[in-house]
Parts: C-alpha cells; sequence; structure tokens
C-alpha cells in the first residue's frame, strides 16, 4: 500500500492551524505525493479547537482517517484532548518552552515553538517553526520548503516564514524520528481544490453570470469563489438582505436572462422555499446550491450531515419538476455544477446542488485534467424563433411536445415578456380557467418526463458477486471507495453504487442494481435513513438497513468497513 | 381609456376601485417615457394593485407577495438599459416586502415605485394594512388597530431615498406627472399614492382625501430634508401630496456596482480561455 501519513494540526482560531496545514499539502504535492485534507472548525472567530487533517499518500486520497501520525499541536492545552486519537506509533510535536516535558506519554516531543518563532522574528510564526519540524519529519529538504513558501507569501514576511520554518527544520535534526519520511517521488502538476470552490468554478465555467447570497456556513465560500473569481467571466454578485432577497433576485436576473445562482444552508433554503416554487410556475431556471449541516434550526453551524436530502427533494408548495444533483467529489461538483447550468436552462426548471460541509471544506489534488474547459449552450430565442399567437403576442408559456417553451427576453424588440406566479395562459397572464390550468400542470409535468431522460445513471464499482453493496450520495463517495477496499483486502467483497443525481431518481438503474445483492446498505450522515426510504419510494424496494452517522463528523473508511462486517 | 398600452385582459377590480385611476396614471407615466414597450418591465407582487401589470401591454414580471423589489433589482443588474417600475400595494411593499423597501433604499438601484396604498388588504377582504389608522378595525382586528402606522415618507427620507413623493389616486394627471418624474430621477424613487378602497375602507374615502389633501405649494424646497421630514408626519390635520424629498446628487446602485452594465449578462460569453485562467491559478507548478 506505500505510504499513508495522516498530519493534523491542531491550535485555536487564530493560531495559523489553516496556513501551516495548506502548506503541509503543498508540500506534500511538491513531493510528489497525494492529498486528503479536511477541517474540523468551531463556531467562533478566535479560540476554541480547531483542527485542520492532512493525509499524504503515493496514490490520490479521497478520504480522511481518524487517528493521527503526526500532531502538530500549537495549544499544549489541548493535549490530553488530543492524545487519545494519536497513533500508537505516532508522534505529537507540541509547543513547550525549552526544558518542559509536558507529558509523560513517550510520543510526546516537547518543541520550543515559541522560542524558535520570536527567533525568526515574531511569535505568530509558530506554526511555521512547527510545519518545518514537520516538514523534517517527511524528510522534505529546506530549499524545498523555500520555493513552496513562496507561492505563499511575498517579501519580508516570506522570509520571516522561511527563517521559522528552517530553524524549526534545524531543531528536529535528531530530534524526530525517521520513520515517517515520504519516499522519493516524480512531481506532477496537480490542481489544488475544495469542494466548494470547486463548484463555484463549474458553475462559472457554465455560464452563470448573476449570483446572490446571505452569508452561511458552509455555503460561505461558495459565495466567495462566485464573487473572487466570477467578475472575470462576466458575473455580478450581490449580497442579498436576506435569503428571500437573494433567490427573488436570481430569479428577476433569470427572467432577464442570465444564468443565475443562489448559495445557502438549511436554515437560508428554508428561507427560500417560496421563491422556489416561483421558479417552478415561472420556469425560470435557477441554481441554488445547498451546502448542508446538521440541523434542526441552527443545528452545529460548522460541522456536517446530510439531513436535508428529504427537504431539498420536497421543498416548495405545489408540483413541479427539479433536478437535485449531489456530488461526490471536487471533480464532481465541478462538472455537476456547470451541469446545473445546462440543464437547469434546456428544461427550465430549478436545479439543487446538493452539497455539505465535508465536501466544503475537503481539499484534495487532482488531475488539471477533470477540469476541462466545457461548453456553454445557451437556450435563449429571438427574432423569428420566438412563437408567437394571431396577434403577435410572445407566447411565453406557448405548449409543446416536451413541455419546454422557448425562452425570449425583455428587451426583445417587438414583443413583451409576460410572467406570472398565478396559474397563467401561454402569453402569461393569470387566469382562474380550469381547462387551462390542466393543460399548463400537463405541460409542467412533460418537463419533468424529459428531464428524466436525461438523468445521470448511478456509479456502479465493485465486483457484481460481491456480498454487500453500498449505496451513498453525495460526499460519502470517496469514503465508500476507501470502505471497499478495506473490506477487500480483509476478505469480504463488497459493491458500491454512488448516487451523482437523486431527483429525478434513477429508479430503473437502482432497481436493477438491488435486485442483484442479498445485502444492501445506504450509508448516510443522517439519523433516520432518508436516503433508504427514497429509495424505497422510488423502486419500491427495502434497502437491508443503514450505516448512520449524525455526530456531525464525516464517515471515515475504517468506521464504514467495520459496521459494514457488523452488519452483513 | 383606450391607448396603445392597453391589453385585452379583463380587470378583476370593484367598480370604482381607486386601481382604476392608477391604472391611467401608469400608462400615461410609461408613454411620456418615450420608451418602447419592449424596453420597459412593469414588476409587482401579489394582491389587487398587483394585478396592474396584467393590464399594460409590457413586459411583465408579477413575482410573489412581498418580492417585487428583489426581482426587480435582479432584472436591473442583469439588463440596465430596462426601465424597471414597480407597482403594487401597500402590504406588499411595506408589510411583507418591508425588508427589502429598507434594502433596497440603501442601494439606491434605478427603480421607480408605486404604491397603491389603500390602507387595507382588500384581495384577502378587510384586514388592516401597516399603514391602517390606529383604531380602524379590520376583520381580524374587530377591536382596532393596537399598532402605530408604518411611514412610508418619512421611513424613505430618513434611509436617504432621493425621490420621495405622494399623491392622491383621483388625481389622473398629478399622479401621472409624479410617476413620470419619479420614472426619469435616476435611482430609487418612491410614490406612495393615496388610494381609496370602495369596498372595505370606509373611513379613508376618495371624500375624505378630497377633504385631507393639499398640494406643496410652487415654491416648496424639495431639497430641505428636515422640513420633508416634518411634512412627511402630516396626517392627522392635513395631508401633503406633491414631491416632498428629492435629491440628485447620490450615484445610483448601478453606477456604482463594478460588474453591472453593458452588455446586459445574457450577452455576456463564457470564453474557455478564462476558465481555464482560474483553473491555472490553482496549479501547483514548482517555481
Amino acid at each position: 500500500m506505500g505510504i499513508d501519513v495522516n498530519i493534523r494540526v491542531t491550535g485555536g482560531a487564530g493560531q495559523g492551524v489553516h496556513t501551516a496545514g495548506g502548506l503541509l499539502y503543498r508540500l506534500a504535492v511538491a513531493a510528489g505525493h497525494h492529498f486528503h485534507a479536511t477541517q474540523d472548525y468551531m463556531s467562533r472567530i478566535r479560540g476554541g479547537r480547531n483542527s485542520y487533517s492532512v493525509r499524504i499518500r503515493e496514490i490520490p486520497v479521497r478520504a480522511g482517517r481518524p487517528q493521527a501520525d503526526i500532531e502538530l499541536s500549537l495549544d499544549p492545552g489541548q493535549l490530553p484532548r488530543i492524545l487519545p486519537s494519536v497513533s500508537p506509533a505516532g508522534i505529537v510535536v507540541c509547543d513547550l518552552p525549552a526544558g518542559e516535558a509536558g507529558s509523560a506519554d513517550p510520543r510526546v516531543i516537547a518543541a520550543p515553538l515559541r522560542e524558535l518563532a520570536v527567533a525568526a522574528g515574531s511569535p505568530i510564526l509558530g506554526n511555521m517553526a512547527g510545519t518545518g519540524i514537520v516538514a523534517r519529519v517527511l524528510g522534505i529538504p529546506a530549499e524545498m520548503v523555500d520555493r513552496v513558501l513562496a507561492l505563499e507569501f511575498k517579501g519580508d514576511f516570506l522570509e520571516k516564514n522561511r527563517k521559522a520554518a528552517r530553524l524549526g527544520a534545524e531543531w528536529a535534526e535528531g530530534r524526530v524520528p525517521e520513520a515517517y519520511r515520504l519516499p522519493e517521488a516524480a512531481f506532477h502538476p496537480r490542481v489544488i481544490l475544495a469542494g466548494n470552490e470547486a463548484l463555484a468554478l463549474g458553475a462559472l465555467a457554465g455560464g452563470c453570470k448573476f449570483a446572490a447570497g446571505y452569508p452561511m456556513t458552509p455555503g460561505s465560500s461558495i459565495l466567495l469563489g462566485l464573487s473572487v473569481d466570477g467578475p472575470s467571466l462576466g458575473l455580478v454578485f450581490e449580497q442579498a438582505e436576506d435569503e428571500i432577497a437573494a433567490l427573488n433576485m436570481a430569479i428577476g436576473a433569470s427572467y432577464a436572462g442570465a444564468r443565475a445562482m443562489v448559495v445557502t444552508s438549511g436554515g437560508g433554503f428554508a428561507l427560500m422555499v417560496e421563491a422556489l416554487s416561483l421558479s417552478g410556475m415561472i420556469e425560470a431556471p435557477v441554481v441554488v446550491a445547498l451546502a448542508m449541516r446538521p440541523g434542526p434550526a441552527t443545528g452545529m453551524p460548522t460541522r456536517t450531515g446530510q439531513e436535508d436530502l428529504a427537504f431539498a427533494l420536497s421543498a416548495g408548495h405545489g408540483e413541479f419538476p427539479r433536478l437535485v444533483l449531489s456530488p461526490g467529489s471536487v471533480e464532481e461538483a465541478y462538472a455537476l455544477a456547470h451541469h446545473a447550468m445546462e440543464m437547469s436552462e434546456a428544461h427550465q426548471v430549478p436545479c439543487i446542488l446538493l452539497t455539505d460541509q465535508y465536501l466544503a471544506d475537503t481539499v484534495v489534488d487532482a488531475d488539471p485534467g477533470d477540469f476541462p474547459a466545457l461548453s456553454v449552450n445557451r437556450r435563449i430565442v429571438n427574432g423569428n424563433d420566438v412563437p408567437k399567437d394571431a396577434k403577435g403576442r410572445y407566447l411565453r408559456y406557448a405548449f409543446t411536445a416536451d413541455g419546454v417553451s422557448p425562452m425570449a427576453v425583455p428587451g426583445e424588440p417587438g414583443i413583451t415578456v409576460v410572467v406570472d406566479s398565478d396559474e397563467h395562459t401561454e402569453d402569461g397572464h393569470l387566469t382562474e380557467d380550469h381547462a387551462v390550468r390542466i393543460a399548463m400542470v400537463e405541460k409542467r409535468t412533460r418537463k419533468g418526463e424529459a428531464l428524466e431522460t436525461e438523468t445521470l445513471p448511478p456509479l456502479l464499482a465493485g465486483p457484481p458477486d460481491a456480498e454487500v453493496l453500498l449505496i451513498g450520495f453525495g460526499s460519502t463517495k470517496g469514503v465508500i471507495a476507501e470502505a471497499r477496499e478495506i473490506l477487500s483486502a480483509e476478505g469480504v467483497s463488497a459493491a458500491a453504487i454512488h448516487l451523482r443525481q437523486v431527483a429525478p431518481f434513477p429508479a430503473r438503474a437502482v432497481s436493477e442494481i438491488l435486485g442483484r445483492y442479498r445485502t444492501a446498505l445506504t450509508v448516510e450522515n443522517n439519523r433516520t435513513g432518508q436516503l433508504a426510504r427514497l429509495i424505497r419510494a422510488e423502486t419500491g424496494r427495502e434497502v437491508s438497513g443503514t450505516i448512520a452517522r449524525f455526530d456531525g463528523l464525516p464517515f471515515t473508511p475504517e468506521e464504514v468497513a467495520e459496521r459494514v462486517k457488523e452488519r452483513r | 381609456m383606450s391607448g396603445i398600452l392597453d391589453t385585452d385582459v379583463e380587470k378583476a377590480w370593484c367598480p370604482g376601485c381607486g386601481n382604476f385611476p392608477i391604472l391611467d396614471a401608469v400608462k400615461k407615466a410609461l408613454e411620456r417615457t418615450g420608451k418602447a414597450k419592449h424596453e420597459i418591465v412593469l414588476v409587482s407582487g401579489i394582491g389587487q394593485a398587483a394585478k396592474l401589470p396584467h393590464y399594460v401591454d409590457v413586459n411583465v414580471f408579477n413575482g410573489l407577495h412581498g418580492r417585487a423589489l428583489p426581482a426587480a433589482l435582479g432584472i436591473r443588474m442583469a439588463n440596465p438599459s430596462l426601465t424597471v417600475v414597480v407597482t403594487s400595494g401597500d402590504g406588499d411593499i411595506y408589510g411583507e416586502g418591508g425588508n427589502h423597501l429598507v434594502h433596497n433604499i440603501r442601494r439606491n438601484p434605478d427603480i421607480a415605485v408605486f404604491v397603491h396604498d389603500n390602507q387595507v388588504y382588500g384581495l384577502t377582504k378587510g384586514q388592516p394594512s401597516p399603514t391602517s389608522d390606529p383604531g380602524w378595525s379590520g376583520s381580524l382586528q374587530r377591536s382596532g388597530v393596537i399598532a402605530g402606522p408604518f411611514p412610508p415618507l418619512a421611513a424613505a427620507i430618513a434611509l436617504g431615498c432621493g425621490f420621495v413623493a405622494r399623491s392622491l389616486a383621483a388625481d389622473v394627471e398629478f399622479t401621472a406627472d409624479l410617476m413620470a418624474r419619479a420614472i426619469a430621477h435616476k435611482g430609487f424613487a418612491l410614490v406612495d399614492i393615496l388610494q381609496p378602497c370602495v369596498t372595505f375602507n370606509k373611513k379613508n374615502t376618495y371624500q375624505w382625501y378630497g377633504k385631507m389633501v393639499y398640494k406643496l405649494p410652487a415654491d416648496y424646497d424639495a431639497a430641505d430634508r428636515v422640513r420633508a421630514f416634518e411634512l412627511s408626519l402630516e396626517w392627522e390635520e392635513r395631508i401633503p401630496i406633491g414631491v416632498l424629498y428629492r435629491r440628485e446628487d447620490r450615484p445610483c446602485f448601478e453606477e456604482l456596482h463594478p460588474g453591472v452594465g453593458d452588455p446586459p449578462l445574457y450577452g455576456r460569453s463564457t470564453p474557455a480561455e478564462a476558465v481555464r485562467d482560474l483553473l491555472r491559478k490553482r496549479l501547483i507548478t514548482l517555481p
């Protein structure tokens, strides 16, 4: 299996935990290796307990591990809480003044990080002195650290950081074990992306030109990506006064011809629900990125969960078709955000991109080839393609075979575009005519049927005669994949389905696959088995059970493998 | 009255409704803009007032109750060459959509907002609105309204709105003139229109308003914010109509927003090279 080193940096908010983690994964990539980084942080600005885990392997990594092999502790007060999750052969580099033992635990290496930082020019550089020590543990040469630091910092601050890292590495000489040295590997250019960053880029690649939102963890970094990177592609962004405004603004922009999206989490999405229904009624394409966190209500703002699956599927009064996509990796976040933009406009339906804090904040290295520039196919009609009645009026809701009416935008000479949240006639004016009502309901239903024909099939992996089938959606993809490897190494053959799309649900494919396996378990970050219920509703088939986790933390492969063995 | 902006949609208002003269005024004001039908968007929420856009042959966005303003802002941001006018009721703009009123006055987009202020919820059959007089008894407040009225003009002046006016629905010419000036004003413009509800409001009738209102004198200085604020609170004895406050020096949202402008969003492309550049920023190549 080669190397598998899990490094964890812990400290309070404001101590540079994130910066140290980011430097360590860049070093791993520079050394020709791969990483998976996740953060566990508290809902506060300073202090508290934050950790950043960077798992390094020789192959691409798509899941974390609970036990740290190398712990960099910037806050000695946290030692008692940290030690139980350090592997038996691991080490803990802990910021303790010279001469202080700090702990009777032989894994603890007392390192004078603060003193080294002061020697480098600033007490705030303790994280960098510690990073220098960890780099030495990994066998990464000081010149490499210098080069990678230059990617992050400039000028005087760069030199101070370099000095702190160098002092750390020098201090570490002869004081740290050699067991965690990374083997030599050839460097390959890789892109480094977090899930939310990839999702924002995918939306931009999909032609998104308007974004609005009210900040809410863990969705905010998508807004950040759109507002920082969007302008170079002509996107306009506005921070809304509330989530209700955000989605109504996006729908207004969509009516005026822009590809538009909003970003939120569960509580904000709850406020958007009426407008989601508006999008369904006036057939305005729009994309909603819904980054889940544990609820109900405020729940655990900075932790992960998959509790809003049923909510996303049913949100909005009345009946209207929708697309709900559930990316499971940075590559899928990019591709599906683009897909959402395309499909939402092609079928004139709202699309929800269902992600969660785990995928949102997970950073990995990826193959640049997996992030191609994709085509943007606009469907706005003008001139002779605009459907009109005998009086020359534009029929925004013209009846068509697939239910999709050609969409023109206001500003098109010779026509007016009329949309109404009331039930309406083909020309968009409100009506209480029951025959028209039936025809419009049928038209919207046909759009859903057409949408269904383009459903993304579930991704099936593993042997056809496996003992157990694992089923997940969204962020569990990488964890389940590695759990299968662990099970296989232990003689338990497992297959898995990853659902990239949950509405319209790929019922036939899932039903057919379920029929082939004796034991099928859903793996879900919620208590009630929402995916299992969805499968029952959509296929009439009962799964054997659910592996549920709802403490606010993501699954790990070991945990899933262990629980599969208990259940099979 | 019939004109080029008429539609053949049947009007759903009561005979004698104050919405009829407001409709006439809206059409006159829109004709005076010199804009073609396709360059104008009428945006509304839900209610009897909010049906007005259906009776005018321009682009129409008849959205959700209370949410006309955010939709209007989205339209302006996507295509600032469109003339965007919101026309909706007092419950819509001052009640359900109050938060959007506050924050859009702060933003100052170039949107004219006409509020059909009849101090009552008509379509839901006679409940008090945010501007109902205290003591007025509606179908859900039998013993009279307890809450104090929302003062739209005072609130708008306090928030820095650059065009704050009040009109009387019955006076079509006067209303049309204020509306045309509101549309011409660059920035957020509020016209509160005193509108009798012949079915549910037996207090604030055509006769009552006729007795109470007075037009601001020709030499009134609309630039005087403190005086405007004072006048905006006049109600018990008499009610001023006209442009109470006007301020021209504040740039509008669309001018200040770095991305809004030409071309409109639907005309902007997504060059593959620009997408590749964003990915290149995330590429680790060793220096």
